[in-house]
């Protein structure tokens, strides 16, 4: 059978091969990478998969990768004699095959790069090297909070939190909070008595301890204890951008949704969680209270539950779930945009920049 | 040869491998007492509740393993399989032979065998052990929390043991760590 195949198909075109290679390498997907290798692969000669076929198009680089330079780089490190005398002895070989160090390890730090964080902790993991990485990212971190430069550190503190995921590698970013469905749900998971038992509502240093935990890990939050306090809230404000580059978005619905909600306002201090204010917000919104969650997620979640939304928002903006709280609404339960006024934590997030309205307290 | 990852219940209740049952018996209840004691002395945090839920984990399996002869000597005896196979592959693979591959196979089908078998499954049915329950007071609670805990110990145990062998999917890596520092500061300066 194998010679018959190997009549069929046409020889397998090395610079095909070195650029799927390649393309794998720069764009940090352990997952092609290690297909390429496969007994199955396009790659192989006695595989009967070809790069023509059109389920194949995505290993091949294009136009636009092409002309980028660490795709060159990886492209050059591939066609290198010795790397090449390598790669095809290893698609020739009738066992499983080795993959090449130096091509690993250039994956695993472009996949940094791209934040495909599980997929550089299974490259950095294959090359017995992940632990030690993921300590180097921490003490670089570590010395840029030394000298001021919070950015770097919060990049540090990111990406050795993400070499700890132990997911299976995916070859695209992960959620900013991997397990954020049952972490946003923990930090809602008792209803607020009061409209100041809710996390929004804590004070300071208590809610930044608990964002950097939901947000990073309880570890680094344990870290970053001994930090000043104003470093850790410059530390956090600069955690949310860089998770949630469309933060600045999410402002807007919150303060839209803020205004909803501050047609209640007066009321919700006064009488929150009884009845017969259940029945004022119903009058106020007419029959969809749910058009506050909306509004603050951006869509609505046809019949959607309050841990719906909250879960959805959190995957969407992770930092969001730190700024809203539960509400009840006659047999419904809502979410809310509420936090602290004053709040240096807020103003540090743009929170409550508008009408300063979802103020509780 | 290293033993490491290798887990040792005998080791786990000071004993050696002659310790007759009711030595077991004594040892185990005398270390879980003292367990229990010391979680009552300290503040439970997070880390610590990890720890002595695990180190609760193993004095039971230890116990729950080591008391029936039948299964001690089925568990000594895969332990030692396990162990013998990893010296014959680290040989075949030091002198090229074309048997590694097939004993590097073997090798990580039966660890793989052993540390479920022996850390994961027998930790958490020694938690429904009369004796063991009765002893520790194990119960459906601890055994939710236990088992996360007691995946990453069994997947710490393997890639333990991994990092020691020879690399057989990859190949040897060569690195440079005044480079690797260079380029952790490059990619925490924003380089793209």
């Amino acid at each position: 059978m194998a010679r018959n195949r190997e009549e069929i198909k046409p020889p397998v075109d090395y610079a095909t091969v070195a650029g799927a290679l390649a393309k794998s390498v720069y764009e940090g997907d352990i997952v092609n990478f290690r297909l390429l290798f496969a007994p199955f692969s396009p790659a192989r000669q006695l595989s009967t998969e070809l790069f023509d076929m059109p389920k194949y198009q995505y290993l091949l680089p294009d136009d636009g990768v092409v002309s980028e330079p660490r795709y060159r780089e990886a492209l050059d490190k591939v066609n290198q004699p010795e790397m090449r005398a390598f790669i095809q002895g290893e698609l020739e070989a009738n066992r499983p095959p080795q993959l090449p160090a130096d091509l690993l390890l250039m994956l695993a730090d472009n996949a940094v790069r791209m934040g495909k964080y599980t997929s550089a902790a299974q490259a950095y993991e294959s090359l017995r090297i992940r632990s030690r990485m993921q300590q180097m990212f921490l003490d670089h971190a570590n010395s840029a909070l030394d000298r001021g430069d919070v950015p770097a550190g919060v990049r540090g503190y990111i990406i050795s939190n993400g070499l700890a995921y132990d997911y299976a590698a995916f070859p695209e970013p992960l959620p900013a909070i991997p397990d954020f469905q049952t972490r946003a749900l923990l930090l809602h998971a008792d209803y607020p008595e009061t409209p100041e038992a809710c996390i929004a509502m804590a004070d300071t240093g208590p809610l930044v301890q608990a964002a950097l935990e939901y947000l990073l890990s309880p570890d680094v939050a344990g870290a970053l204890s001994e930090r000043p306090e104003s470093l850790r809230l410059e530390f956090l404000a600069e955690l949310v951008r860089q998770q949630d580059p469309h933060w600045t978005s999410f402002l807007g619905r919150y303060e839209e949704a803020s205004t909803l909600a501050d047609q209640f306002g007066t009321r919700l201090r006064a009488t929150a969680g009884s009845m017969s204010l259940a029945d004022e917000i119903q009058r106020e919104l007419g029959e969809d209270p749910g058009r506050i969650p909306a509004t603050l997620l951006g869509h609505t979640i046809e019949g959607g539950e309050w841990w719906q939304y909250l879960k959805e928002l959190a995957y969407e903006h992770p930092a969001a779930a730190l700024f809203v709280a539960r509400q009840a609404v006659g047999d419904l339960e809502i979410i809310v945009p509420r936090h602290r006024p004053g709040s240096p934590i807020a103003r540090a997030l743009g929170i409550g920049a508008g009408a300063g309205v979802a103020e509780a307290g | 040869m290293s033993e490491d990852g290798y887990v040792n219940y005998f080791e786990i209740l000071a004993l050696d491998e002659s310790a007759k049952p009711g030595d077991v018996r004594k040892n185990y209840k005398k270390m879980m007492k003292d367990l229990i004691m010391e979680i009552a002395r300290v503040e439970i945090t997070g880390e610590r509740r990890d720890r002595f839920l695990l180190e609760m984990a193993k004095l039971n399996a230890a116990f729950y393993v080591l008391r029936d002869n039948e299964v001690r000597e089925t568990y000594w005896r895969q332990r030692a399989e396990v162990i013998q196979l990893e010296s014959q592959w680290r040989e075949a693979a030091q002198n090229g032979d074309a048997a590694t591959d097939a004993l590097r196979r073997s090798f990580d089908s039966k660890l793989r065998h052993f540390l479920s078998r022996y850390v994961e499954e027998a930790m958490l049915e020694a938690g429904r052990d009369k004796e063991a329950v009765e002893a520790s007071n194990w119960d459906a609670a601890h055994e939710r929390h236990a088992s996360r805990i007691l995946r990453h110990y069994r997947h710490n145990l393997y890639q333990q043991i991994l990092d020691r062998l020879p690399y057989w999917e990859i190949t040897t890596p060569r690195i440079d760590w005044v480079e690797r520092e260079k380029a952790v500061a490059a990619m925490l300066a924003g380089e793209r």
